[in-house]
């Protein structure tokens, strides 16, 4: 195993370390917090995970952070479809997926890459947010739909029920590590590889043999089923689902945190996302118009600063100490 | 040499009012090693790319093992068994060396070379950890002809494999097509003379688009309307 294959491993384990002995000293609200800011992270990962290892922007990811809400949101709203949970999760992972198939398919094989895919994916966030405030009949229009009750299922004999603070996150937490462990493990094998090959040089890949339109379009669908899936715990857990989790806005934020994490580590951006969300809501206690200015500050200062993110101050201080070493 | 692995016939290629290829034809028969040579502009490279399926020729047809391979996805035309060295060294600079081969075999199904052979094969084994990015750039070459080799062509075409290499290089270079020769049938569009000397081969001399002269190459060397032509007179 490599060196860098450990540091990941080894702040990941204190990572969930923190997650396990968190519970033990935050009160309800905080652990809803984290809860919130660990869904986040996860959409983080999703597009961390596309745009990390393909080098490739997508600019409307919460649109399917958003279809996933609201196909489970539909799902669990109505009474008469059974295992209402489990089924709205599978359709929003099912339903984003199959969104990110389409319009990837006409991409990767038209041969569309770089900022054109960057704008075309954002006119999709824009389209998918209108479609939403438009389609009022199913969607609720502005205000959206409220009332989503929170995951419970009963699977071979193991009754969940989410509605209270801890289980949902733990389960939160659960999912958010193994999704990222998975991915991660993705990222370095040979699939992994051969998306930096094909970020390196597409041309030389494809001449070699490698299906590169193929093998993005594979990343982007499962990039989007876990964008769906986060969308799917964020609805279920706020209660209600509207048009702005497919927008713009959350699209660039999404965006922010993966570059303030560390954009292709796939653990930087969950933190970054958890970072951010948490500075939000302290510096927004204090005075609401000042945060945006202190993002925009923030992201700026990172990206000059620490261009690959927050999570490589632990690689610097690592090598410092060792230039140090060496010195003496 | 009866088996007929690549063949182009009355291949001709128009980009507007230019007329960059004419009427050329090209056998390449199983194991067999040939060049390509020509001036500046002669348009070897457009055939190279023709011969790859890269371009589609406007008149004519390339036809690979039987099939038209004319305007085929680049993954099929080397699952195919066509092997390209590209003319700028094609690598990818962000993996290892031993990262290129890896992710080189992995595009065909059953790879036979292991990637320590390979390393062997372009005199890169004490390279392997290194950022491709990082070799010198003859190094770079090698690397790109060792991935070549790694998808186990039955057809490998070589575009300036020595281009900005030292006479060193460009004499290891042949030395190392000569000792694959016989392995798979090797087509190498090449600028550097010495290199082609080295090789001894059959050679197409083409020259403004259009066949000069084709035949082995100590024939062509002393041919007088190739050496007025391309090779010059000392």
């Amino acid at each position: 195993m490599i060196a860098r294959d450990r540091n990941w491993l080894l702040i990941f384990a204190v990572c969930v370390a923190l997650a396990i002995v968190y519970p033990l000293f935050a009160d309800g609200y905080k652990l809803t917090v984290i809860r919130d800011a660990l869904i986040f992270g996860l959409f983080a990962a999703s597009l961390d995970f596309f745009w990390g290892r393909t080098g490739i922007l997508c600019f409307g990811h919460a649109a399917f952070f958003g279809i996933g809400g609201y196909i489970m949101a539909l799902i669990t709203l109505n009474d008469a479809i059974p295992f209402g949970s489990l089924l709205g999760i599978a359709g929003a992972v099912t339903g984003a997926a199959f969104v990110a198939a389409i319009i990837g398919y006409f991409l990767f094989f038209g041969g569309i890459r770089g900022s054109y895919f960057t704008i075309v994916t954002l006119a999709m966030g824009v389209i998918c947010q209108q479609a939403a405030v438009s389609w009022s009949s199913v969607t609720g229009g502005d205000s959206g739909l409220i009332g989503i009750p929170p995951i419970a299922f009963d699977l071979g004999g193991l009754h969940v029920d989410l509605s209270q603070d801890l289980p949902s996150y733990i389960f939160v937490a659960a999912i958010a590590a193994v999704v990222v462990l998975a991915l991660w493990s993705i990222s370095r094998g040979r699939w992994g590889m051969v998306l930096t090959a094909i970020q390196d040089n597409e041309v030389r890949a494809a001449a070699l043999g490698h299906n590169a339109p193929l093998r993005l379009l594979v990343t982007f669908v499962l990039s989007a089923a876990i964008a769906g899936l986060a969308g799917a715990l964020y609805v279920c857990m706020a209660g209600l689902v509207a048009p702005d989790l497919s927008g713009l806005l959350l699209s660039t934020e999404v965006i922010v945190w993966v570059a303030v994490g560390g954009r292709g580590t796939l653990l930087g951006p969950v933190l970054g996302a958890i970072f951010i969300q948490r500075a939000q809501q302290t510096i927004s206690s204090f005075n609401p118009s000042l945060w945006p200015l202190l993002l925009g500050c923030v992201f700026v200062v990172i990206v000059f600063v620490l261009p690959d993110g927050i999570l490589s101050i632990y690689a610097r201080v690592k090598s410092l100490f060792k230039g140090r070493r060496r010195a003496r | 040499m009866s088996d007929v692995l690549l063949k182009a016939e009355n291949v001709g290629i128009r980009f507007g009012g230019l007329q960059a290829l004419e009427a050329l034809n090209l056998t390449v028969h199983d194991k067999e090693l040939c060049c390509i040579i020509g001036p500046n502009g002669a348009g070897k490279s457009t055939f190279l790319n023709v011969l790859t399926g890269t371009l589609r020729p406007t008149s004519g047809s390339v036809r690979f093992l039987g099939h038209d391979i004319a305007g085929l996805p680049l993954h099929r035309i080397a699952r195919l068994g066509i092997a390209r060295k590209f003319q700028i060294p094609s690598i990818f600079p962000s993996l290892s060396v031993e990262d290129n081969l890896k992710v080189a075999r992995w595009g065909v199904p059953s790879p036979v070379r292991p990637v320590g052979e390979l390393m062997e094969l372009v005199a890169l084994t004490d390279r392997a950890a290194t950022l491709a990015g990082e070799l010198a750039h003859g190094q770079k070459q090698w690397l790109e002809i060792g991935m070549a080799l790694a998808i186990e062509p039955r057809l490998l075409l070589l575009d300036e494999p020595t281009a900005g290499m030292t006479p060193q290089e460009t004499l290891a270079t042949a030395e190392m097509l000569l000792r694959l020769k016989g392995e798979f049938s090797i087509v190498a569009v090449e600028h550097d003379i010495r290199f082609v000397r080295a090789l001894n081969c059959e050679t197409l001399v083409l020259h403004q688009g259009r066949r000069l002269r084709s035949g082995p190459f100590h024939e062509i060397e002393t041919d007088e309307m190739v050496r007025d032509v391309y090779l010059g007179r000392r």
